[in-house]
């Protein structure tokens, strides 16, 4: 409790000397964008396209099971979770979602996963034992 | 009027029954004032799991798909219908929503 204290006194006595030790980066910059030393002002050029996850231009519909039985348990019909299918929150939420809606209305089942869509490519991270 | 989806699951008839299973169920709705859009047959097919209805065991059944416009206060009284239809496994209504736009999903350049 006490050093606590003293430490919140410190605090503004340390911030007032600044980084004394860390160079400024700001470089004066003439019209055309040049600066002395040949550096331009562009974006990243090696900047890579942003990455979309796997069901980025694909509507999930309830009444595609095939689409949705690839997002659970062969063994036990259970939903992956995210850091196994690898996709983005929004695209998440609609495949669980449209995978209950499905289990309710009797389009899917809720214990295991259809044989017929046992062959289809595996697209989750997620490698099976057998 | 908004939109919606009647998801039905009829048992495992002849098709003359299904043909006037069917009807039953349009004749039901347009009564009401509803306007059928569209109807689709997704096929005969086994169920994901066996279903009781009506002290009835099924574990097959046809899919079928309804599409029409509907005022929200007649839904209750066709859900009644259809729950009390001895052929009908299992109704389901959806509201069907405008699709969302998905250029914007994930931000991808492709």
């Amino acid at each position: 409790m006490l050093c606590l204290r003293e430490l919140q006194r410190w605090k503004p006595v340390l911030c007032r000397y600044g980084n004394t030790g860390v160079r400024s980066f700001a470089v004066a910059a003439d019209e055309a964008g040049r600066t002395e030393g040949g550096l331009v002002n562009m974006e990243n050029p090696y900047r890579e396209p942003q990455k979309g996850c796997v069901l980025c231009d694909v509507t999930v519909d309830f009444k595609n099971i095939q689409l949705l039985s690839q997002f659970i348990s062969p063994h036990t019909g259970r939903i992956y979770g995210r850091h196994i299918t690898g996709l983005c929150g929004r695209k998440q939420k609609e495949v669980s979602k449209a995978i209950k809606k499905a289990q309710s209305m009797g389009f899917m089942s809720v214990t295991h996963k259809h044989p017929q869509f046992m062959k289809d490519p595996n697209i989750c991270g997620i490698k099976h034992l057998d | 009027m908004p939109r919606y989806e009647l998801a039905l699951i009829l048992k495992q008839m002849q098709r003359p029954e299904t043909a006037a299973a069917l009807r039953r169920t349009v004749e039901t709705l347009m009564e009401r004032g509803a306007l059928v859009r569209d109807l689709e047959n997704l096929g005969e097919r086994q169920l994901p799991y066996r279903m009781t209805k009506h002290n009835q065991r099924h574990s097959r059944g046809t899919y079928f798909l309804v599409d029409f416009y509907a005022a929200p206060s007649m839904l209750s009284s066709v859900m009644d219908h259809l729950h009390r239809d001895v052929d009908v496994v299992r109704p389901t209504v959806l509201k069907k929503d405008a699709q969302v736009p998905n250029s914007n999903c994930c931000g991808p350049q492709k």
